[in-house]
Parts: C-alpha cells; sequence; structure tokens
C-alpha cells in the first residue's frame, strides 16, 4: 500500500533523529491514549478514529489495570470508535468518522466530544481537521487532535488534546483578568495512578492561600465552565518537570497570560511550604496570612511525624537505607526531593522513563543534581525494562535489601533481589487506588504508611 | 471445507465461517439461519455472509485481533512475543501481564513476566519501514531470554506500509535456529477479534507442532484452553487419559507435542474450532464432536465421545454415574435458594451457548444473552458441534438472543427488556454499566468455573454470594448519572439506529 505524506502536526511533537529501539514491557502508551485526558475533564466524550482494539487497550492499561481507577463519565466502555476495518484503509475513512459524529449526538449526552485519530487515518491521510470543522460550524462543540500511534506518547498525545480544547474550543478573549485564579497543569490523568488524589489536594493546598484554582481534569473539576475561563485567570501554573510547560507557552502567546513553572511537585512539609510560598510570591499575595496557613498545617503534620518517630528510630529490624525510582520524571524527582530531604534515604538509581522531549532532559537532569544540599543524583533516561532491571541490579544499594519505588513490572526483580516493592506508577497493577494521594502535607503521611507497611509486611 | 496452512496468514472468521457482530431475535431463529441446520438466509446473496446481519452507524470501541495474539502467543512460558507496533499497541502487555500472573498461580506454576518487546516504531519508520527494527528486537529477544521461540504480532501500522515480516523473521530464524513466528493480526482486516485467537494457533500450526511425529501418545488429550484451573486433569484422569492444555501457559514443547496426542477438546468453539480443527486435518489427531462440556446432557456426551474415540467407554460411564450421584443432590440443595431468578449472559460466543444451559440446569431462568459474534459454524463443520443447536434442542429457546461486538450503549436497552437480577461476563466494559443500574455481575475469570458437574454447583454458589453484592450495585445506581441521551434510554429497541440505517 502507498504511503501518503503526512500533515503537519497541532503540537511540538519533535522528529529528533530517531535513537529509539525495542521496548520491553511498557511504560506509558501511545498519544491516542490521551482520550482518557479528554475523558478526565468532567461531562467530555472522545470520539476515536482507529482500529478497533485501540480505545480498548489504552483505557483497560491505563485506567484499569492502573490502580482500578475506573474509566471515567465518558471514557472506557463508553468511547466512540470508528472501529476501521479494511474499507476504511483502502478507501478513506472520513465518511465513517462523519456518520460516528452525527451519531454520537443522538446517543450520547455530552459537553464536548474530542476527536483523536489513531494510526490508521494518519496514515491513509484522512482530512479529519475539515470533517469536524463542519461539526464546529453547525454549533456542535467538538474538537479534534491527532493521536496516531506512532507521533508520540500518552504525554504528547495529552498535551495535543489540551492545546486542540484551547485553540478550537476557546476564542479569543480581552476581558479583565480575575486575580488569584489559577489554572494547574501538572500530572498526567490515568498515567499517573494517583493522579485523582494528588491533584485534590494541590488544589486544596492551594485554596489554603486563597487562590482559585482551575484544576481541569478530574472529579475536583467543574468540567468545560473551568475550561472556559482559562482566560481569565491571573496566570498557568505548570506543576512537572515539564508536561504542560507547552500548553502554558500557548496561553501566553495567545491570551498574554503569565506562567509559574515549579518542576517539582510537593511531598511533605519541606516542599509544601516551599511551593506556597513560591506560588504566593507570584500570585502578589500577602506573606502574612500564607504563613499562618503553613503554620497550621504544619503543626498538623509534624504531630503525625511526630508517632512516626518512635517507630523510624527505634524498629528492631532494620529499615531500609538505599532507594531507587523508576518512573516517569514528576513523581521520580518528587519522590526523590522527599526521601532525601525528609527521610534522609540515600538514592541509588533515578531512572526517568517516560521519554521527555530532547529539549527538556537537560532541566531535569539540573533539577536532579540539586536534590538537597548535600546530595546530587545523575539520573538515566531509558524506556526498556530489561536495560532498567540491569541498571537496577548493578546499583549499589550496600549491605540492605533495597526499596524500589517503581511499577508491577519490577515484582520479579524486587523478589530476586529481596527488597521492597513500592508501586508509584504505570502499570501499578496490584494497587487499588481511589483517592489516595502521595503529595502534599497529607499524601506525604500516606506515603510513608505505605512505605513502612510494605518494609515492616517482609516477615507477615 | 480445507484450511489452507500454505499461506502464512489466516482466513479471517468472516471469510471462513460467515461470522457476524450484529443480530437479534430468537436463538432457535439464530440457530436455523445459521450453516449448521440451513445455511443460506436468501437475502444476503453473499457466499461468505449466510446470516443477515445489522450494522449500524454508532460504535463503541470493540477489541482486535491482535489483542488475542497477545493473550495466546504472549504467555507461553519460554517464548517471546513481539510487537511490530508503535508503542500503543504494547499497552496490552500490561493487562496480559495480570491475567497471565494470575493464571499461572491458579496453575501452581512459577508467577513470572510475560515477555513482550515493542519494535516501538515511530514517524520515520512509516516513511522508511521498521524491517530493521524488527530484526533487532528478534536479536533482542534471543539474547535476553534464550526463547524457545518468537511470535511477531503485526500492527494496523505495520501492515498498511507493508513491512515485509516474513523476510525478517526467515531470516532470523535461519540464523538463530528456532521458529520465528510471523503472526498476521492487522486489527483492520477482520470485523471480530477471534480472528486473532485463529492467527496464533495458524502460526503455531506452521511453525511449532511436530510435523512427521515419530511417536503417538495415545493417552494425551490437547485441551485447548486459557488460564483456568486445572479441572480437566482430575476428569481425564478418571479416563485413564493426561491433559495437554494450550496455548495460554504451555511450554513450545507442548505445543510441538500436538500432533502426538489421541485427540483434542476445547472449553469453547469458539477458541478452539481452528486448531481443533486443523490439527484433525494435519495430522489425524481427532478432534472431539459433540456438544461443549456444560450441564449433563452436554458433559455426558462430550465424555461418552472421548471415551468412545480413546476407547475408554466403561471407564466414562462408570465415571459419569458417579458424577450424576454426588452431584444432583447439591443441585436440589442449591435450586430452592435460586428459584425465582433471572441471569443473563454476556460472553462469547460458544462459551454463553454452555453458560445459558447451565443457569436452566440449575432452575435459573434466562431469557436474555448477548454474545460478541455468532459462527454460523466451526470449522469442523459437524453439526454435533452445533452448541447454539444444542442449547435450543435441550434447554429450550432463548427470547432475546443477541449478537453485538460488547456495544455498551446496546446493552442498557438490552438490560431493560430482560431485567434480570444479575449477568455473567468475561470481557470488560459491561459490567461497569450494569452495576451502576443495580446489576451485579458474576465475572468468569477462571474460564472452567462453570464446566462439567462440577461447573454448576460451582456456579450456583457463584449466584448466591454475587447477589449479596446488590447492596453495593443498588446504593451506588442511586447516585451516577449515565453518559447517555435519555432519549436513547428510552429506546425500546437495542438496535433502532442500525434498523433505520438500513431502512
Amino acid at each position: 500500500m502507498a504511503i501518503l505524506a503526512l500533515k503537519s502536526r497541532p503540537t511540538e511533537i519533535t522528529p529528533d533523529a530517531d535513537k529509539s529501539g525495542p521496548i520491553e514491557l511498557v511504560r506509558y502508551v501511545c498519544a491516542i491514549g490521551a482520550m482518557q485526558s479528554a475523558a478526565a475533564i468532567p461531562r467530555v466524550v472522545p470520539i476515536t478514529h482507529c482500529g478497533p482494539g485501540c480505545a480498548d487497550k489504552q483505557y483497560m492499561n491505563l485506567a484499569f489495570y492502573n490502580g482500578f481507577q475506573g474509566s471515567g463519565y465518558g471514557g472506557g466502555p463508553v468511547v466512540p470508535s470508528t472501529n476501521a476495518s479494511q474499507r476504511e484503509v483502502i478507501f478513506g475513512g472520513a465518511d465513517r468518522l462523519r456518520e460516528l459524529i452525527d451519531s454520537s449526538q443522538t446517543v450520547l449526552d455530552a459537553d464536548l466530544f474530542v476527536v483523536l485519530t489513531g494510526c490508521i487515518p494518519d496514515l491513509v491521510g484522512d482530512d479529519v481537521g475539515s470533517v469536524v470543522r463542519d461539526f464546529q460550524k453547525k454549533g456542535v462543540p467538538i474538537v479534534y487532535a491527532e493521536t496516531g500511534g506512532f507521533r508520540g506518547n500518552n504525554f504528547t498525545g495529552h498535551e495535543a488534546v489540551t492545546q486542540a480544547i484551547i485553540e478550537q474550543y476557546l476564542g479569543p478573549w480581552d476581558g479583565v483578568r480575575e486575580q488569584g485564579l489559577v489554572n494547574l497543569w501538572s500530572l498526567l490523568p490515568y498515567q499517573n495512578t494517583f493522579w485523582r488524589g494528588d491533584l485534590e489536594e494541590i488544589k486544596r493546598l492551594l485554596e489554603s492561600i486563597g487562590l482559585k484554582v482551575n484544576v481541569l481534569f478530574g472529579p475536583d473539576s467543574a468540567g468545560l465552565g473551568e475550561w472556559r475561563s482559562i482566560p481569565r485567570a491571573q496566570f498557568n501554573l505548570v506543576l512537572s518537570p515539564w508536561l504542560g510547560l507547552s500548553t502554558a507557552k500557548l496561553l501566553e502567546a495567545r491570551y498574554d497570560q503569565p506562567y509559574l513553572h515549579i518542576p517539582v511537585l510537593p511531598i511533605g512539609a519541606r516542599q509544601s511550604g516551599e511551593f506556597l510560598r513560591k506560588v504566593a510570591e507570584f500570585a502578589g499575595l500577602a506573606a502574612g496570612p500564607v504563613e499562618q496557613v503553613i503554620a497550621r498545617e504544619e503543626t498538623r503534620y509534624y504531630n503525625y511525624i511526630d508517632g512516626f518517630t518512635d517507630f523510624y528510630s527505634e524498629y528492631w529490624w532494620g529499615l531500609p537505607a538505599r532507594f531507587a525510582v523508576i518512573g516517569d520524571s514528576a513523581y521520580n524527582l518528587a519522590l526523590t526531593k522527599f526521601l532525601v530531604t525528609q527521610l534522609g534515604l540515600i538514592p541509588a538509581k533515578q531512572i526517568v522513563t517516560e521519554d521527555p522531549p530532547v529539549e527538556h532532559r537537560e532541566a531535569i537532569r539540573e533539577q536532579f543534581r540539586a536534590i538537597d544540599h548535600d546530595v546530587s543524583v545523575e539520573i538515566e533516561f531509558a524506556e526498556d525494562s530489561y536495560l532498567i532491571h540491569d541498571a537496577i541490579r548493578k546499583a549499589d544499594f550496600g549491605h540492605k535489601p533495597p526499596i524500589i519505588f517503581g511499577t508491577t513490572w519490577e515484582r520479579d526483580l524486587v523478589k530476586e533481589m529481596k527488597g521492597s516493592l513500592i508501586e508509584v506508577g504505570f502499570p501499578a497493577s496490584y494497587e487499588v487506588v481511589l483517592s489516595r494521594s502521595y503529595v502534599g502535607y497529607r499524601g506525604a503521611l500516606s506515603l510513608l504508611e505505605r512505605i513502612y507497611s510494605t518494609v515492616v509486611s517482609h516477615s507477615a | 471445507m480445507t484450511l489452507n496452512l500454505k499461506t502464512s496468514t489466516v482466513e479471517t472468521r468472516e471469510q471462513r465461517l460467515g461470522t457476524i457482530i450484529g443480530w437479534d431475535g430468537t436463538a432457535s431463529k439464530l440457530a436455523d439461519e445459521s450453516a449448521f441446520s440451513r445455511g443460506d438466509c436468501g437475502g444476503c446473496g453473499s457466499k461468505a455472509r449466510r446470516v443477515c446481519e445489522l450494522e449500524g452507524p454508532f460504535t463503541q470501541g470493540s477489541v482486535c485481533s491482535e489483542q488475542m495474539v497477545e493473550c495466546q502467543a504472549g504467555n507461553i512460558r519460554d517464548a517471546v512475543l513481539i510487537q511490530h507496533s508503535p508503542i500503543g499497541c504494547g499497552a496490552g502487555q500490561v493487562i496480559y501481564n495480570s491475567i497471565y500472573r494470575n493464571g499461572l498461580a491458579m496453575r501452581g506454576l512459577p508467577v513470572q513476566n510475560i515477555r513482550f518487546i515493542s519494535t516501538n516504531l515511530r514517524e520515520r519508520d512509516m516513511v522508511y519501514g521498521g524491517a530493521d527494527k524488527l530484526a533487532v528486537a528478534i536479536r533482542a529477544a534471543v539474547e535476553r531470554h534464550a526463547p524457545k521461540a518468537v511470535f511477531i504480532a503485526t500492527s494496523c501500522a505495520s501492515g498498511i506500509i507493508g513491512d515485509d515480516v516474513e523476510s525478517v523473521a526467515r531470516a532470523a530464524e535461519a540464523e538463530f535456529g528456532i521458529p520465528v513466528i510471523p503472526l498476521h493480526c492487522e486489527g483492520f482486516k477482520s470485523k471480530h477479534w477471534s480472528t486473532g485467537f485463529d492467527a496464533t494457533q495458524h502460526g503455531i500450526l506452521r511453525q511449532i507442532v511436530r510435523k512427521n511425529p515419530e511417536k503417538r501418545q495415545d493417552d494425551l488429550i490437547n485441551v485447548i484452553n486459557l488460564w483456568g484451573t486445572d479441572v480437566f486433569t482430575p476428569m481425564l484422569a478418571e479416563l485413564g487419559l493426561r491433559v495437554n492444555y494450550v496455548v495460554d501457559m504451555a511450554t513450545v514443547e507442548q505445543l510441538a507435542q500436538m500432533s502426538e496426542a489421541r485427540a483434542t477438546v476445547s472449553f469453547c468453539y469458539t477458541l478452539g474450532t481452528y486448531l481443533a480443527t486443523a490439527l484433525e486435518q494435519e495430522f489425524g489427531v481427532e478432534q472431539i464432536k459433540a456438544p461443549q462440556p456444560y450441564g449433563f446432557p452436554g458433559t455426558d456426551a462430550w465424555l461418552r465421545e472421548l471415551a468412545r474415540v480413546t476407547g475408554r467407554e466403561a471407564l466414562a460411564e462408570d465415571y459419569i454415574a458417579r458424577e450424576h450421584a454426588r452431584v444432583k443432590p447439591l443441585l436440589d440443595e442449591l435450586r430452592p435458594k435460586l428459584k425465582g431468578l433471572k441471569g443473563y449472559v454476556a460472553t462469547g460466543s460458544a462459551y454463553s451457548h454452555g453458560l445459558i444451559g447451565v443457569l436452566r440446569e440449575i432452575g435459573v431462568e434466562v431469557d436474555g444473552s448477548l454474545v460478541f459474534h455468532h459462527d454460523p459454524v466451526y470449522d469442523s463443520e459437524d453439526p454435533r458441534q452445533d452448541s447454539l443447536g444444542h442449547l435450543v434442542e435441550n434447554y429450550g429457546d432463548v427470547k432475546h438472543f443477541t449478537v453485538g461486538n460488547r456495544q455498551q450503549y446496546q446493552f442498557y436497552n438490552l438490560l431493560q427488556r430482560v431485567k434480570p437480577d444479575f449477568i455473567i461476563i468475561r470481557h470488560n466494559g459491561l459490567a461497569p454499566l450494569a452495576a451502576r443500574l443495580g446489576i451485579p455481575a458474576i465475572p468468569l475469570g477462571d474460564e472452567h468455573h462453570a464446566l462439567g458437574y462440577q461447573g454448576m454447583v460451582n456456579l450456583g454458589e457463584s449466584i448466591l454470594a454475587a447477589l449479596q453484592h446488590r447492596k453495593f450495585h443498588q446504593d451506588i445506581a442511586k447516585r451516577v448519572s449515565l453518559p447517555y441521551k435519555q432519549s436513547w434510554l428510552a429506546q425500546k429497541d437495542p438496535f433502532a439506529l442500525s434498523r433505520s440505517a438500513v431502512a
């Protein structure tokens, strides 16, 4: 079959010199996995134009066998799909897509549809934009993003979906900015197993110092109403090493809206306090009330840490000293920061696995190098689990059993190394996660519970 | 019809069997329209489409053939599966790892991760081709795991760009001296995922099964199954027979020896039809042609046929008599507890035929079922395998018998039509909707749960346990909103859109 020229992409998925090799045991999915990002917005329904298995694969693995999160109002098995067949491959699938969008409106109750393409239409060259624009002209709330699997992973797909909504659904804006309103761009929904609880805690923290938050994804979002108010916000807060930065830059260009970039998701009192102070300063909030909030949170936090101290200081059977983290840069950085600065653990190996765009890698390295005043970490970027496990085996964990923060893929490895495993990322098939969070003041306490329940269970 | 094992690509189900994915009516009508009894329905005309099919404009995500390759070829203990695809097809590694690990644990085998490698095709490969990456991945598979065989699952992307998977596989086979087996399973090529079972089995037959077996193992029975608990070993031991479980969790050697076995059976003709028929055609390993082993009549007939083929009639009669005597009092205890309950079966095609029979044996009412596709005939073309006909003849008709490839939007209307007390499922995506309507599900992750005589007792007990779950479901039902429009939810006909599309 002939291959047609590829169309330009709506996002910055740069085709760098391709050094990609085989990947054993995946740690992310493809760009159309971002159908779950659309589904993470209340009452938004993705429409997928792809082969018959794509939608099922993405949600069953992101949303089910990863913390058993559930796939949301319009996600998972609800998602319409053209289930493209031989006919669409040979003759093109634009008509089939039109028919599907049309009938989706008869069946589904949605505030917005987000069309996502898979490999098939992106390879045969369906003009999806023109199909969707016809519906937009008729006033149907619908946008599209090109997310063919070969174009990128679910991180870049997420940016494509986010930016499609901004560019195709939000109109021009020249109103008055609402002081104290902030748009939050942070963890990748569903890929990060704990995103719902984490976004709730971050929102709580920001609200505690008097800000109003467009959290945009998840149960704490008010849905499209929030999205429509994006241009009105005082600023964008990018709380992740790199994800969301290109969206913030888009909003800066489009609406002249400033952004604050904080790479480290705060875990524990030290990071949370620092986080709140930085945000407050950028937002122009008075320091006094913010310090009161921090003091109140710290009182509660250190009360529990005080109780934990008995255990941490005299548990007879030894606690791990050295740890490794295998995971997405956001959690990897946040966990490493907390474990090093709060608990005094020694980082043995940190492997960043989500294939961050090349232009952000040096900044991520720098963050790890400055993990604490006396600790500097050199990270590796790797995605192939065979190589990753090899690197973990070779790492120096000293004389004690290691503790590994990773995924289900590390189950066998950790047994072999007689260590402990905390599943903190995709895929976490041995965790059932509802509202659990590992960030902020409260999440840090849950994290401590999880870590040390696992460690003391060794003899159970 | 002779199965064509000469070409590397399997013929799809729709080509071989006239498989359909949309139909609604009574079970007896579908059995009549299917080729086992009458053949051509007259209206459709085309040879490969013997039963008139409903098609509609609205479809939700289905499942593809490649996923079925993952769950079969990817779960062979000493092989590696290479997914020649962009990274997204690799998403399935997560679910099939979880299922594999659970299956190994249930079977008492060492629990380990699956061994899947994605060739990780990118944009550049779409232009220049991905054959080099495939060669690299095969080498990695061999060097890392020293497998006894390497399978290659193709993808929509590799199919469209036309990568020459065959040549790469042949070269690797020559270099490494192990079978390197391309499985052609592009999702767009078949309307039903069960073609993926056939694709895997086709590859195993062509490149793993011993072509000229030097010996026969006259007491060995191939059992085509998935990850279920080991119920066949004790059952077949009663007949002095040994079990060779295939394909999941088997070793390459266990697959290779299939041609030495005395006969082949399966828990579900949807899964086993191709492999069992081909083993008979190519190697004379007889396929047991009988109803599936569910309920008394099915299990009796199945055991008797197996006994006849293997010359163990007396042992079988003795076992059947003992099992009847053992199980009947247990069922007599269960039936009053299950009286008045209504069940709904939403599973793979032939499996549902068996399960409905079991439900009726234990006194549960069934007037509706959803099967994900329908094969008007199996590859043997032997009427003794007419599982739907067997159901209708032995247990009567099913009023609302629906074929649909797991469309959740229709499932709402289907459940409203029947209003069951519980549903039985295997595949994902339907139980979550039923749950939000207050209806609990029995997920049969262990496909052997309802099989044979003991299966009737097992299923009865599972129903009683699931009914208690209703407390949870009825609570949540009051508090959720569904993503479907009221006008659609009020629709009485689950196929209303399809019918208007045809008209």
